[in-house]
Order: structure tokens, then C-alpha cells, then sequence
């Protein structure tokens, strides 16, 4: 009795093939033509069940999308020109189809039944029928899904994915076209400031000689540094975030977190509290007028304390545990 | 105390001697201070090497006092890396273990009987001290004046900053302990040589970097900050004759004596950091023999000429370079190396060095912890280089650029900056404090007087000076802003120290091999599972038997345990660590037949769910996937260990993959019989288990310590009467061989 689901299923599967009178071969051909037109094949939901329709000969990836603005789906506009270039490149080197692969995008504003039907609740999903019949049928009809857990990916790197399930088929490489506007621009912009930099060279000699730039450079760039500028760049941290009460919160909980925000003002306080040292070295030993240097000593020596009282408070928040703090911001 | 009295400790200082005595006494205070506050670990704990790292070392120079320095440099290890063995003579950097070795022999000579164990523990305190010396000299050197004050400072703050405590505490016997202080020496020898123009100075540098390299990787940043000094210094027009005999000395026998090193060996002329070195080198050659040309005919046409000239040369050369890197004739840019410029390179390509911690960017609060009041000191201090701007000034400004991009970017280089902000820091605070501490005040002036001093010094440092220097120094004026200003940097200095062995105490003296915990009574409790296990595998295993663990507990295994390894903390061979990480990611099905062919006899995991102990194996089971997804991307896949909502779990909720695969098991097994049903809890991830405990077939559990930290299997032997494990284990808990039992469970999916 067990062989009966089996055997239903697989005689529904064929009538549903056979509903759809057209064989395996036929489809190919039609999908493949129109997408020589134009890769990758924009689809809908009756065109999508069709393609993926099993039995299939043939190789599907189908990348199901949410390109309106309204999703808000970054990822998916990021990787939308590099799943184009895959498709472009793939179909330009494979024109007689000996890859049997077809490109397909489907977007959620056309496809709604079948983001449904798949119970997705995330998108890009880029899934890859593999045939179920024919010289290269695989041994599971189902499809393979491609993550995108690492972020935007490159055409290169799903090129490499597609190619590690399609073993023995030719696998087009992906060519980028040549950007011609970017060359003509960094052209133009080179030789533009060439120019311009031999023309005003009497004007910016001074300018590149001058201590008091260089001195501003570097200070400028050790507070980026040492504010953890650095860590914003590699992990991508957010400017502010939401404290979870409708607020902002502009301080990350944790140790090892932080927001770009927060940084700004730690680089800020840091450029405070060196401009106040500099100026109880340099700056007031040599104000002649006694009383007007009575007056900045006092003034930069109470910004001093203060702003280091508030980056002790501010560095307790971060750290629990930190035991040592002066007034006023105990 | 009378006027006489006052006048005569107040004159006590202005001798020559006395100065010097002071300074030596002062000198030594420090010393002692540096070394005191690293002694927290052996007091708390007892004289034990910590962590990972540390543990090969210490096994390395036991082999070198045991041996003698020839065998050592042909040691062949053939009890890590199972099967492929290493060469370890080869492979590391001798420098530590050798130091080590000399003072044991020294102190035998002396018939002083020290145990080379102590002899580790206590080394890196005893550089320390060494290095506050060096930082010492160095930013005297910073210094016109001949007031020691900068110097002194900047001694202190080298001696106790937790930015260098960090990695030199007592038992952190690693290659940091000597390296930093060979770092700040070789520096304060490098300007030395370019200050005096010395051959004999340059000769010492060369010495002292080539000690640098024989003791730590790290040696590559001198090998690029030096060429950069020295390029800087070009750019500037201030090339001179000193430059290039200190350049060319150190260059040409520093070079030498690092190619004397079989680990580095001829990477001085191949690889792309060693670059800019070699390329200074050349183009110093080129600008001495434009400038002699120059001074031998003259000419002013020759000027553009010789820049014209030099400057194409340079391209040349540079286009050389492009193209040998690019024929490959030049060894492409290391991982390491190359994920401090492209961040993202390491995350994508290579994620065991993406998966050590010390490997990750620098978030301020770091930067503060490790650094305290001398990170905003810092700015400041190179604000006071740009004042006089002479050659070794120039050193200290790119010095702290390069530095503190580099801290940015990778949390173990914040070691590499921290001299140049002690430094920086010390000029400083020791320029207020000089400007403060005068007790004669100036005679208040009459106004004429002063504009015209004013206007006068304007026009004599208007060209080429700092805007906030323009006008001459008067001195302070009342007793009151001196008053104020000492007390306020008293206040940060006292705080500074404060925070120093506040942060020692807490963050950097942990063994980590011995764990501490407090009782409810408030008491300290030990919890010592590591040496337990080490020790048991040691009185239980024979001596040859196969350890697989992950490659963190290599160096301790062999060290503690005494055991061959499979893949150990130095991680040179990729596969073999990805072959480990699928054998832990799979299920026991597949592991089985890598356990065999490794000739596997104990496998040893980490589990900290009863105790909390967030460290352990199944928080680095990821790292563990994503390497072994490297090398296998068809059979391991990250995805499959996540939850289709994206997340981690080791829970009832736990995926399939993640529930069959060895590490699960191994770390989970038996452990519900421990609670009260349905009660069994992990206590890192906060999470409540399934009831019924994960099965091991192949496995059987050997070991498991008091806390349940370390659990270590044996795997099985071939089944006697030829049957797989599965239906062996399956048999022993008599379940019968019938189809409906085998209809359970995941047994299943093998029958099919």
C-alpha cells in the first residue's frame, strides 16, 4: 500500500506535464530563444511554474527578487546588475545552449503567488532547479537555494556556485564590459588636475610647505585613528541606532561595539582635551598681559577637567565596571 | 626647617653627579614598578606559563636547554601536525627561546640553580624594565634641553601602560615579551645613527634589528618605518650625509643578519613588505651620486635635472616591481599582511585568520583601556615635534601615523604603538609641567616693551614655525595658575597609575589555563580543568596516542600533555586544520573514517555550558564550519547550522546538521543526566535542552573533568565481529534489528 502515494504523485506529476503539452526539449528552445533576446528572462508567476516544471532536461536559476522600492530591499538592488552581467556573459559565450542553463529573474511584485507558494520571507533567494531528466539529471529533483548570508555577493562568485553543480558543461566566464565612462572621466579628472596643479604650483608650494598644514593633517588623522575610525570602516558599524524605546541611542552598548556617531564625538572630546594641553604648553606661557593669562589658564585648565571628567563618564557606560571617575560627571 | 636648609635641598639638584645619581635611582624605581605590577598572575596563581602560545615556546626552549642550540636548530617535531610532523628549527623564531637559554646558562655559571620554567615566567617582567630603559634614552633623544624629565616620563609610562602590560605579564612567555623591547631600542639606536651620521651606531642598529627579527614577526615594522623615516626626510629636502651612512649601514647589515634566520631566509629580497626597504636603499644611492655630481659641478639647470632624473628612476624602479609581482618572480603580499590594507580581504579568503580575535579592528573603548590619558596626550605631543621639526622629530610624527593606523585596524598592534604614544605622551605632559613648575615668576612688562619683543620675534619665526610659537615665551605669571595646573595633572597622573594596575589586575593577569571564580563567602575558587585533563591524558594515554582537538589547544596539549597533536596554534597548513573542522562538523558517519586515517585515538573538546565558560568549542564551532567550507563547500555548509530564521541555536530548535554533527555530541553527551529531567540547562548560551541527550556510536566518552570543561573520547576500534558502529551501538542498547526502530531516529537517512 505504500507504493500508492508514490505512484499518485508520480502519475499527477505527469499529467501536470502533460497538462502543460509541451515537451521538455520545446521549453527549452522557447525559454532559451528568449533569452538570447534578452537575459536574464524576466518572469511571472504562469511562466515560472512552466520553467520550472519537472520532468525538465535542462538547468534553471531563477533569482527571486523584490527590486520595488517599496520592499526596501538593498541587497536585492545591489546584486540586481551583477545577477544581469552573470546571465549577459553567460548567454553571449553559450549561444547554442550546450550548457543547457536559463537565466530567469522573478520579482516579487510579479510573483506573488509563487513567493507564497515557496513560503519565502526573505529575499534574494537564488534558487537552482537542477534537470530531473536527460544526460545530466541530478538525483534530487529539488532545487538548491544560494544564500546570501555574507552579504552582496559578486557575479564571479555565483559564477563559481552554478559551475560547482554543473560539472562537465561548458561554464561561460563572466566578462565585465569595459567601462568606458569611468576611464574617460579618471581621464579627464587626471589630466584636469594635472593642469590645474601646474598652474596654481606658485600659489600651493606654500601651502605643501607650510608646517601648520602637515601639523593639522596629522593630528586630524591620529584622533580618526585612535577614535576607532577604522572599526567603522571594516565592520559597517550604523551612525546612530535605535534604543528600542523610540529613542536614539548614540552610545553602543558593549565593549567591543560602537556607532559612528559615538566615535565622532570620543574623536571630538580627545581634540578638545589635546587642544587644551597644547595651549597650557604653548600657547599661554607666552600671553604678556598677566591678568588676560590668569584667565586662560583658568579656562583651559576647567575645560581640561571637565571634558576628562565626561570621557571617564562616557567610558563607564561603555564599560561597567570601571571604577575611577572625577566631578562633576560623577 | 630654615632658609639655610631649603636652600640647600634645593641645590641639591643642580650637580651634575647628583643628577645623574638621581636619574639612576629614579631610573631603577621604575624598573622596579614595571616589573612589580606584572607579578599579579604568579601571586594570585602560582609561576605558570599562560595561554596558548606560550606553552609551545616553553616547550621549545625546554628542548634547546636539553639539547643544545645545533640539535635545536635541526629539531624536527614529529608529535604535532599528525601525521606531517614539523619543522620546527626551521618554522619559528628563535630569538625568545634562545634569550632564555643564555640567562639559564649564565645564571648555572654562577651557580645559581633556576628552574628554566621560572626563568620563562619571569622574562617578559624582566624586559620590561629594559624597555621603560629604552624608552628612556629614546625620548631624550626628543629632548634639547638636557632636562631628563621628558625621558623619565616616558620610562613610567612604558613601565606600567596596559597597552604593553597586555602582553607582558609574568608567564606570557611569548615572542612580544623581548620583541617590544628591541623595538624601542632599535629605534633610539636608529636615530642615534642618523643624529650622529655613525657608522658605529648604524652597526648597532643593524645588530639589534637583526635580534628583532630572530624574535618576532613583527620585525617587518621597522622594516617599513625606517625606508619611510628616511623617505619622508627626502621629500623633505633634507637628505644629508648621515642619512646615508646610517640608512646604508643598517640597511646592508641589518638585511644580512636577518637572512641568517632560516624562518625568514631570503625573504628580504623577495617579498613585497620587505620593498620599500630595498627601494630606499636604491634611491638613496641615486640622490648621493646627484648630489655629489652636483657639488662637483655647478650649475643651476642641474637642479630640475637631478629631480627630473631621480624621479624617473624611482618610477622605473617602481614599474620593476609592479611587473616582477606581477610574473610572480616576487612573492605575492602575505594574508596577514594583506588584510591590514583590503579589510575585507581576510573575511572572504582566509577565515582561519579572520577567526583569531587579535586579528579584529580596534574599537575605541580598546584604545582608551590601553592607553588611559596618554591617547588624548598623544595629539598633543606631536604637536610639540612640529615645533622644531628636526630629523628625529620627523621619526616620531610618522612614526605615530603609521602606528596608529595600524592599531586601528588590528587590536595586537595597539603593541606596536603604544612606545610612540608613551613617548609623545611624556613630551608632552613634561613640556607643561616644565613650563609650570618654575617657581621664578616673570617682572610683569611695561607694554611698549613687549610689542615691540613681540613684533620683533614675529618676523624672525614667522618663516617656516608653528602659528602658536610665533610670539616669545614670557613664563607664568601668579602662583595661583601654577597651582592649579600641577595639581589638576597631579590629579591625571595619580588617576593614571590608578587605572594602570586597575586594569592589570583585572583584565591582563589571568592565566587562562587556571580560571578563578569568586564564592558566594567571597573567597576565591580555583577551577582547574585544563591541567586536570592534560595531567589525566598524560598518566592515562599511552605515549604515542593521537589527540584531535581543535587547533586552538595544540601548543597546551603538547606542552601540558605531552601528546602528539593533530593541528596546533601555528597555522601554516590550512587543510590540515580544515580536515579537523569537518571531522568536528559532520556527522559520526562521516568523521569516523577521517578519525581512522588520522590514526585518532582520543578526541578532546571544550564545553563550558555548566560552568558558563563562554570561551569553549561550540561558540568557535562556527569558525570551525566556515574553515572546513572552504576546502569542502559541498559537504560542510554554514547555512545548514542556522535555524531557516537565521539563527544559532543548540537547543531543542537546533537543526538537523547541527544536532548530528560530532562537536554537538561530543560536548552535549550525557550531559542531561547531570539535571533533573527536563531540566538540563547550558548555562553559555542561555538556553534549556531537549530532553533526550544527542547518542555516540563511535565515540566513547574517557574522560570528563570536574567542571565538565574538558571531555575527552576515545574513538572505538574496529567493531570485532565486522559491523558498523552504528548497528554495533544500536545492538549494545538491545534494540532489535527490526525495520520499525530503524524507522527512527536519524539512522534512517544511512539506510537509503
Amino acid at each position: 500500500m505504500r507504493w500508492l502515494p508514490a505512484f499518485l504523485s508520480v502519475s499527477l506529476l505527469g499529467a501536470a506535464s502533460l497538462a502543460a503539452k509541451v515537451s521538455p526539449e520545446e521549453r527549452f528552445r522557447e525559454f532559451h530563444a528568449k533569452s538570447l533576446a534578452s537575459a536574464p528572462i524576466k518572469l511571472a508567476d504562469s511562466s515560472y511554474a512552466k520553467l520550472t516544471n519537472a520532468p525538465r532536461d535542462y538547468t534553471v536559476a531563477v533569482l527571486l527578487t523584490a527590486l520595488d522600492t517599496r520592499y526596501g530591499c538593498q541587497l536585492c538592488r545591489e546584486f540586481q546588475p551583477e545577477w544581469d552581467l552573470l546571465s549577459k556573459s553567460w548567454i553571449k559565450g553559450d549561444k547554442s545552449g550546450e550548457s543547457r542553463l536559463i537565466f530567469g529573474t522573478l520579482d516579487f511584485s510579479d510573483g506573488r503567488d509563487t513567493f507564497m507558494g515557496l513560503g519565502l520571507q526573505t529575499a534574494p533567494v537564488l534558487m537552482f532547479f537542477p534537470p530531473t531528466v536527460g544526460r545530466h539529471a541530478a538525483a534530487s529533483p529539488d532545487p538548491i537555494r544560494y544564500d546570501f548570508t555574507n552579504g552582496p555577493q559578486t557575479a564571479e562568485q555565483v559564477h563559481a556556485w552554478l559551475s560547482r553543480y554543473m560539472p562537465d558543461r561548458p561554464h561561460p566566464p563572466v566578462k565585465r564590459p569595459i567601462n568606458w565612462m569611468k576611464w574617460i572621466t579618471t581621464f579627464v579628472i587626471t589630466s584636469g588636475t594635472l593642469t590645474a596643479s601646474y598652474v596654481a604650483w606658485p600659489y600651493v608650494l606654500p601651502v605643501v610647505q607650510n608646517r601648520n598644514v602637515w601639523a593639522a593633517i596629522s593630528l586630524l588623522s591620529i584622533l580618526l585613528f585612535t577614535s576607532g575610525h577604522m572599526f567603522n570602516q571594516i565592520r559597517k558599524v550604523p551612525y546612530v541606532a535605535g534604543d528600542g524605546r523610540g529613542g536614539v541611542s548614540y552610545f553602543a552598548a558593549g565593549f567591543q561595539n560602537q556607532y559612528g556617531m559615538e566615535t565622532q564625538v570620543v574623536a571630538a572630546m580627545y581634540g578638545v582635551l589635546s587642544f587644551a594641553t597644547i595651549s597650557l604648553a604653548l600657547t599661554v606661557p607666552r600671553i604678556a598681559d598677566p591678568k588676560a593669562q590668569g584667565v586662560a589658564v583658568l579656562a583651559w585648565g576647567g575645560i581640561m577637567f571637565l571634558m576628562y571628567s565626561f570621557l571617564l563618564s562616557v567610558f563607564r557606560v561603555k564599560n561597567g565596571g570601571y571604577p575611577f571617575s572625577l566631578p562633576p560627571f560623577m | 626647617m630654615t632658609a639655610n636648609s631649603l636652600e640647600a635641598l634645593a641645590s641639591a639638584g643642580k650637580g651634575r653627579s647628583t643628577r645623574t645619581l638621581l636619574r639612576v635611582v629614579i631610573l631603577c624605581l621604575i624598573a622596579g614598578a614595571a616589573i612589580a605590577s606584572r607579578l599579579f598572575s604568579v601571586i594570585r596563581f602560582e609561576s605558570i606559563i599562560h595561554e596558548f602560545d606560550p606553552w609551545f615556546n616553553f616547550r621549545a626552549t625546554k628542548y634547546l636547554v636539553a639539547n643544545g642550540f645545533y640539535k635545536f636548530w635541526d629539531w624536527f617535531d614529529d608529535r604535532t601536525w599528525h601525521p606531517l610532523g614539523r619543522v620546527t628549527g626551521g618554522t619559528l623564531y628563535p630569538g625568545l627561546m634562545v634569550t632564555s637559554g643564555v640567562i639559564y646558562h649564565a645564571l648555572r655559571t654562577l651557580t645559581i640553580p633556576v628552574d628554566i620554567r621560572n626563568i620563562c615566567v619571569l622574562l617578559a617582567p624582566a624586559f620590561s624594565g629594559l624597555t621603560a630603559f629604552a624608552a628612556y634614552l629614546l625620548t631624550n633623544e626628543m629632548t634639547t634641553t638636557d632636562s631628563a624629565s621628558a625621558g623619565l616620563l616616558a620610562a613610567l609610562f612604558m613601565g606600567i601602560t596596559p597597552g604593553y602590560i597586555s602582553r607582558s605579564v609574568a608567564g606570557s612567555y611569548d615572542n612580544e615579551a623581548i620583541a617590544i623591547f628591541l623595538l624601542v631600542f632599535t629605534f633610539y639606536l636608529w636615530i642615534k645613527a642618523l643624529k650622529q651620521g655613525s657608522m658605529l651606531w648604524g652597526a648597532l642598529c643593524a645588530l639589534f634589528y637583526g635580534y628583532m627579527v630572530a624574535s618576532w614577526g613583527g620585525y617587518a615594522f621597522i622594516t617599513c618605518l625606517l625606508p619611510l623615516h628616511a623617505f619622508v626626510l627626502i621629500c623633505m629636502g633634507r637628505y644629508s650625509s648621515r642619512l646615508y651612512v646610517a640608512y646604508c649601514t643598517w640597511y646592508a647589515l641589518g638585511t644580512l643578519a636577518s637572512m641568517q634566520i632560516p624562518f625568514v631566509g631570503f625573504l628580504p629580497v623577495k617579498t613585497s613588505e620587505h620593498m620599500p626597504a630595498l627601494g630606499i636603499f636604491g634611491f638613496l644611492q641615486l640622490v648621493a651620486f646627484l648630489s655629489y655630481v652636483r657639488s662637483a659641478i655647478p650649475g643651476r639647470q642641474y637642479q630640475t635635472f637631478l629631480w627630473l632624473f631621480a624621479g624617473g628612476t624611482f618610477a622605473v624602479a617602481l614599474a620593476g616591481l609592479v611587473i616582477a609581482t606581477s610574473a610572480g618572480i616576487i612573492a605575492p603580499w602575505g594574508g596577514r599582511f594583506y588584510s591590514l590594507w583590503d579589510t575585507s580581504y581576510a573575511k572572504i579568503h582566509i577565515p582561519i585568520i579572520a577567526s583569531v580575535s587579535e586579528h579584529q579592528p580596534t574599537a575605541w573603548p580598546a584604545f582608551f583601556f590601553d592607553l588611559n590619558l596618554l591617547i588624548w596626550l598623544f595629539p598633543a605631543g606631536v604637536y610639540l615635534c612640529f615645533q622644531n621639526l628636526a630629523d628625529e622629530h620627523v621619526f616620531i610624527v610618522v612614526y605615530a601615523l603609521f602606528g596608529s593606523y595600524f592599531a586601528g585596524v588590528m587590536v595586537r598592534l595597539m603593541l606596536t604603538l603604544t612606545p610612540v604614544v608613551c613617548v609623545a605622551a611624556a613630551l608632552a605632559i613634561s613640556s607643561v609641567l616644565d613650563t609650570y613648575l618654575v617657581a621664578k615668576a616673570p617682572a610683569p612688562p611695561q607694554v611698549h616693551n613687549a610689542e615691540d619683543a613681540s613684533e620683533a620675534s614675529v618676523k624672525k619665526a614667522s618663516k617656516g614655525g608653528l602659528k602658536s610659537t610665533s610670539k616669545p615665551v614670557v613664563g607664568v605669571y601668579s602662583y595661583i595658575s601654577k597651582g592649579v595646573v600641577v595639581t589638576a595633572m597631579t590629579i591625571y597622573l595619580l588617576l593614571f597609575v590608578l587605572h594602570c594596575t586597575w586594569v592589570t589586575s583585572n583584565a591582563y593577569s589571568s592565566p587562562s589555563v587556571v580560571l578563578a571564580s569568586k564564592m558566594p563567602d567571597g573567597s576565591q575558587h580555583i577551577i582547574d580543568d585544563y591541567r586536570e585533563a592534560y595531567q589525566w591524558l598524560r598518566q592515562n594515554t599511552r605515549e604515542d596516542a593521537k589527540i584531535m582537538s581543535w587547533w586552538d589547544y595544540g601548543y597546551q596539549i603538547g606542552g601540558m600533555a605531552d601528546r602528539p597533536t593533530l593541528v596546533d596554534n601555528n597555522t601554516w597548513n590550512n587543510t590540515h586544520i580544515a580536515t579537523v573542522g569537518k571531522a568536528m562538523s559532520s556527522r559520526e558517519e562521516v568523521s569516523y573514517p577521517i578519525m581512522r586515517q588520522h590514526e585518532v585515538d582520543y578526541v578532546l573538546v571544550v564545553f563550558g555550558g555548566l560552568l558558563g565558560y563562554s570561551g569553549d568549542d561550540i561558540n568557535k564551532f562556527l569558525w570551525m564550519v566556515r574553515i572546513a567550507e572552504g576546502i569542502w563547500p559541498d559537504e560542510i555548509k554554514e547555512r545548514e547550522f542556522f535555524t531557516p530564521r537565521g539563527e544559532y541555536r543548540v537547543d531543542g530548535e537546533a537543526t538537523e546538521a547541527m544536532k548530528n554533527s560530532l562537536m554537538y555530541k561530543m560536548s552535549y553527551y550525557n550531559y542531561n543526566a547531570l539535571f533533573p529531567p527536563g531540566q538540563a540547562q547550558d548555562r553559555v548560551r542561555g538556553v534549556r535542552l531537549p530532553d533526550v541527550g544527542p547518542t555516540l556510536d563511535t565515540l566513547e566518552e574517557a574522560y570528563t573533568s570536574e567542571n565538565w570543561i574538558i571531555r575527552i573520547y576515545k574513538v572505538k576500534d574496529l567493531d570485532n565481529l565486522g559491523r558498523d558502529h552504528t548497528s554495533a551501538a544500536a545492538f549494545e542498547r538491545g534494540h532489535k534489528k527490526k525495520k520499525a526502530t530503524k524507522k527512527r531516529g536519524p539512522r534512517v537517512l544511512r539506510v537509503e
